[in-house]
């Protein structure tokens, strides 16, 4: 099995770390160095939105609560209110759907400040979290980029990253300096979410509504062309990184957590191919799990 | 007792001023860094260092052991390089080349290897990209020259060197020295086959279908094959061999250089420590590309 998988990895000029499991019988899992630690990219949205709903359990926040974003503290970001030119008063939990479903970096930072990395870290820990961590956000992450490659902008600095001409930074991969998680933990943290231990009936339902809501189909559902197989994912890009965790319920009921992140050896910002592997990747763990 | 690899991390940690980019310097990871620092902190009875905001500074005691601890350093470098230059049968190593050096691009490196490293043997093997990248991380070799961009998996790479190429080209088909890519009508061009080094042969490939949508490819085993298809009228070669030339078959550059080589020298740090001081490779890579 493992030989299959990184075959695809490797067809694709990606190095994977990978760990699947089925929700009914988490014994039954395929895995590719599942405990390494790897720079999660936007999947750290992921816990974020677990550690929100959880404090919203906790009486410690008030989901309908409106804050107002001014476009001059606001992420940039190619999606959600990172697009906007205006302010924008928005609730917690449209912060959280927005972050969850389009990847919004403005949305994820707003509520990142809000939860704190602190308080995010005792929830996750109490969640079994072992390795796991979300030590910033996107705006500090692409600041250390910007110190890195020594650009005036972000876009800039990500140019640096797509350019297959020139060498990496030092350090801009580095799992250790920025949020990060080994994949094993990351379909932990989805089995206990879907399994309902973690959060009230009511966030639970919250946070499995808000990742089947989740626009990207390019990777895990690539695998998946039957529109009775649903997908409830969160994807990560920054870089070479292209990511994805995500549960697959087939029509059946049966269902598997996933998680799959890949770096590629291309800079280049559009990967198709790589896209299509995290899906033939996905797909091929569900047809030897089901 | 404090050890090299102390002193390592108190200077790494120095002059980067950050723990994970301080451990990737050392080649390690970051919890023994920090365990380090700590044990030699005890060691010499002072802090060396206080956490910041944006990273960390040294302590006053810091900036007055640092002098001694570069001497101590340099020292214990110089005495592994006397013992190096000493022993009879001197550093062996094992250089591997990727079949699209150029032959005198790899002369290059191999004389190059001579000469940094005295008292050195070097052997030289030809394999493909994915085959020498495995054979580093295994130990087999001691460093190659291989196509950029391609997995790496925790390797230390030097920068990308871009070689530029030619299009070798049937006689009598362009007439000018300098042709365009997308005037190269008619005639496959011979590629190498792609599982040798997907990534780099994808960016190829995509580069080529991006100034010249038809024509297609043939796949060849060496440029051997494709000169002497070319030869015979029926495929164009790209090489940065240039030597590379028969009867019947017209040189051309190619107009801004769209398909240059782009060449790595990649190493394993844990295994090659005469190879640390970062003149060498600086120099290997200048010989690369020269």
């Amino acid at each position: 099995m493992n030989a299959r998988i990184r075959g695809i990895f490797e067809d694709a000029g990606v190095r994977g770390w990978m760990h699947a499991i089925s929700l009914d019988d988490p014994e039954a899992r395929v895995e590719l160095d599942a405990d390494v630690v790897v720079p999660l990219a936007s999947v750290y949205k992921l816990p974020l939105l677990a550690g929100f709903s959880r404090l919203v359990d906790l009486g410690e926040l008030d989901p309908r609560e409106q804050v107002t974003l001014e476009p001059s503290s606001r992420t940039a970001g190619p999606t959600g209110l990172s697009m906007f030119a205006d302010p924008v008063t928005v609730s917690l939990r449209d912060l959280a759907l927005s972050m969850a479903t389009v990847s919004d970096n403005a949305a994820a930072d707003a509520l990142l400040d809000i939860v704190g990395l602190r308080r995010l870290a005792g929830i996750l820990e109490s969640f079994g979290l072992r390795r796991t961590w979300v030590r910033r956000g996107t705006a500090a992450n692409l600041r250390d980029l910007q110190r890195r490659t020594g650009a005036d902008n972000a876009d800039a600095a990500l140019a640096v990253l797509a350019d297959n001409d020139r060498t990496d930074p030092v350090g801009v991969y580095e799992a250790a300096s920025g949020s990060a998680a080994s994949a094993r933990d990351l379909t932990l943290l989805l089995r206990r979410l879907w399994a309902g231990e973690l959060l009230s009936a009511e966030q639970t339902e919250f946070v499995k509504a808000t990742m089947h809501r989740q626009i990207f189909l390019q990777r895990v559902a690539s695998g998946f062309p039957h529109d009775g197989v649903r997908i409830a994912g969160k994807t990560g890009t920054f870089g070479a990184l292209r990511h994805e965790a995500a549960v697959v319920t087939l029509p059946d009921g049966a269902a598997f957590a996933i998680a799959i992140l890949t770096l590629a050896a291309r800079g280049d910002f559009r990967q198709p191919r790589v896209e299509a592997a995290i899906g033939e990747a996905a797909r091929v763990a569900v047809d030897v799990l089901r | 007792m404090i050890t090299e690899r102390h002193l390592q991390i108190f200077i790494a940690l120095a002059e980067e001023q950050h723990f994970g980019d301080a451990a990737r310097a050392v080649g390690i990871t970051q919890p023994p860094l920090s365990q380090g620092l700590r044990r030699l902190e005890a060691l010499v009875g002072a802090k060396l260092f206080e956490r910041g905001a944006g990273g960390v500074a040294l302590t006053p005691a810091g900036v007055a052991l640092l002098p001694y601890a570069r001497r101590a350093l340099t020292s214990i470098e110089e005495l592994h390089q006397a013992a190096i230059a000493r022993d009879p049968e001197g550093p062996e190593i094992r250089l591997g080349l990727a079949p699209e050096v150029p032959p005198s691009a790899g002369a290059a490196v191999a004389a190059a290897c001579g000469s940094v490293i005295p008292g050195s043997r070097v052997t030289v093997v030809t394999a493909p990209t994915s085959s020498l990248v495995n054979q580093v991380g295994t130990g087999r070799l001691t460093l190659a020259a291989v196509l950029h961009p391609a997995v790496l998996d925790g390797l230390e790479a030097g920068p990308v060197s871009l070689l530029p190429t030619w299009a070798l080209v049937p006689a009598a088909t362009v007439g000018t020295e300098v042709v365009a890519l997308r005037q190269l009508k008619g005639l496959p061009i011979a590629v190498r086959p792609r599982a040798e080094a997907p990534a780099a042969r994808d960016l190829f490939l995509d580069t080529l279908a991006l100034h010249r949508p038809d024509g297609g490819t043939v796949v060849v085993t060496d440029e051997r094959a494709g000169l002497a298809m070319a030869a015979a009228g029926q495929a164009i070669v790209v090489t940065a061999d240039p030597a590379l030339i028969a009867p019947g078959v017209g040189r051309h550059r190619l107009a801004d250089d769209p398909l240059p080589l782009r060449l790595r020298l990649v190493w394993s740090r844990t295994r090659t420590p005469f190879l640390r001081p970062n003149d060498v490779m600086a120099q290997l890579t200048e010989a690369l590309a020269s």
